[in-house]
């Protein structure tokens, strides 16, 4: 797909200035990619969301794929501080997994390619 | 049909009365770009008397062909040249065409998908019909045998895209490219807009960041004034016409008046707890992308689409304003972004930001120019859900003084002239209101 690398910086961008802005001030990413999937995991440390947020979190990340709102609106993805996306990161992939492991919260996304 | 001299503002002007209507000889010359006198005098003495019931026979006898063969450029009302039949069934095709795409691609409903087929619904009525859609459609299509994608990928963008349906229309209809080559021409430059709306959208976006929720309306606004210019420079005259339908019609208002009812009891009898859920809707700024849908569930969506609905009209009423087409696409795309950002806590101060500005200028507000304007201007209403009310009413000020000036710009081929209006108000004024906030990291 086309500008498939830039539409993951996009993502990355825009939960690492989420994290970043709303809850913590070390966060660990890592991407993988092959030929079906690209996965990418990130671990917010010392987490200060409450259970109502990461349910919140969760909804919006697990939200089915849409490819027509990717299509249009990939660019806004990571381009402002004031607001958050994460719709539009929920829209973008295809899997979600949102976990707090020993006060750390833990995501992993998966895009299909 | 009757020829005949009316007086107005102690100026005679020819006309032709037909079944009790009048139509100005001026407006059939805008409509159909033709030459005959506009003194009743002239008519008869250059003998063009003949020539105009050959070409009432022809052209006005039948209201549909008014439809598909007018230029369309801004601000043409279907319901004047056509008729309020014409203009409801021209409507109803493109919407059964819309939701068509929609099934056989198996589009999920989303806010957003609402969102454009109430705009394209709306629309119909001052610009888009099926012939100058479809080269739109073809192009999109074509985008996406060449980047080897799926259509369901970019249907929403070709949706919002008829925006420039007009210029197909003109190019085809209005002379200027010449008769034999002006169906050719017309069809393949809404092809190639179709072809090239899909990346420029995306990409104009980062302009005002998603405070502008009409953003076809500015990605139009761009290629509109750069065909434009191009058709300029050629010495091919292009500019926007005023054929607006100056009367009330009980029946549409009605007709409205049940839809939007009918959504709010929708909205309730999906989500029972519709009313007390619905001050959720309210903390929302509404920037892109708020999804109600998503966010809030459809009971809540509809409830609002209903209410933004029942509100839009009363304004109109408020105002003594006429419902007619302009103002029924403008109606229709605040209700479809109801499901997409709007709400009244945000649309509200840029309402009254444009009804101030509009007082304070002497402007007519029942007239439908400043109607539409203040409806449409609900395009930067994420302005007034981020930043207050205070700079949504600066915001709304500022959007009357710019969609004043825009619309010679690309000469009316942008039926979202309000969007493009829109995209430049929030692209300029965002970074200000950022640059003036103090703190934070």
């Amino acid at each position: 797909m086309k500008h498939e690398i830039k539409k993951i910086s996009k993502i990355v961008d825009e939960l690492v200035t989420f994290f970043l802005k709303n809850d913590t001030d070390e966060i660990d990413i890592k991407i993988k990619k092959d030929e079906k999937n690209i996965i990418i995991k990130i671990v917010d440390y010392n987490t200060c969301f409450n259970k109502e947020d990461i349910d919140c979190i969760t909804k919006l990340l697990c939200a089915q794929r849409q490819h027509e709102i990717e299509a249009y609106y990939w660019q806004l993805a990571g381009e402002i501080d004031s607001d958050s996306e994460l719709i539009l990161v929920g829209a973008m992939i295809d899997k979600a997994k949102v976990k707090i492991i020993d006060k750390n919260l833990c995501i992993e996304l998966i895009r299909y390619r | 049909m009757r020829l005949a001299t009316i007086d107005i503002n102690g100026k005679e002007i020819a006309s032709l009365i037909i079944d009790n209507k009048v139509i100005t000889i001026e407006e059939i010359n805008n409509i159909f770009q033709t030459e005959f006198k506009t003194d009743t005098f002239e008519i008869l003495v250059n003998n063009q008397w003949d020539k105009l019931k050959t070409f009432y026979d022809e052209m006005l006898l039948n209201d549909s062909d008014n439809i598909i063969f007018s230029p369309t450029i801004l601000l043409t009302d279907f319901i004047k040249i056509g008729g309020i039949g014409a203009a409801f069934i021209n409507s109803a095709i493109i919407g059964f065409l819309n939701l068509y795409l929609l099934k056989k691609y198996k589009m999920r409903i989303n806010g957003l998908l609402i969102a454009a087929f109430m705009t394209v619904l709306g629309f119909s009525f001052i610009g888009k019909n099926i012939l100058n859609i479809l080269p739109i459609y073809l192009g999109g299509y074509l985008y996406t045998r060449y980047q080897k994608i799926s259509v369901k990928d970019v249907i929403l963008v070709i949706m919002f895209s008829t925006a420039l349906a007009p210029l197909v229309s003109e190019i085809m209809f209005s002379g200027i490219i010449g008769n034999n080559f002006g169906i050719a021409v017309g069809l393949l430059v809404g092809t190639l807009i179709g072809f090239i709306i899909t990346p420029l959208s995306a990409h104009m976006i980062k302009f005002h960041d998603g405070f502008n929720l009409y953003n076809i309306g500015f990605t139009a606004g761009i290629i509109g004034t750069v065909f434009a210019s191009v058709l300029r420079v050629m010495d091919m005259k292009i500019s926007p016409v005023r054929i607006v339908y100056e009367q009330n019609n009980i029946a549409i208002i009605i007709m409205l008046s049940f839809l939007f009812l009918y959504l709010m009891v929708v909205g309730f009898w999906v989500n029972k707890n519709s009313g007390t859920d619905y001050k959720k809707v309210l903390k929302y700024n509404g920037r892109t992308i708020t999804d109600f849908t998503q966010l809030l569930g459809y009971g809540v969506t509809f409830f609002n689409m209903g209410l933004m609905g029942m509100l839009s009209l009363g304004y109109v009423f408020l105002v003594g304003g006429i419902v007619n087409g302009p103002v029924l696409a403008g109606i229709f795309t605040i209700v479809g972004f109801s499901a997409f950002g709007k709400h009244p806590k945000n649309c509200i101060p840029i309402v009254l930001g444009v009804v101030l500005i509009s007082v304070i200028l002497g402007y007519d507000l029942s007239s439908t120019e400043i109607i539409i304007t203040v409806l449409f201007s609900t395009t930067i209403a994420p302005i007034a859900g981020t930043y207050g009310v205070g700079i949504g009413v600066l915001a709304g000020m500022l959007h009357l003084a710019v969609v004043k000036n825009v619309g010679v710009i690309h000469g009316g081929i942008n039926l979202y002239n309000n969007g493009f209006s829109g995209g430049i108000v929030a692209g300029f004024l965002v970074p200000i209101i950022d640059a003036f906030q103090k703190g934070g990291e």
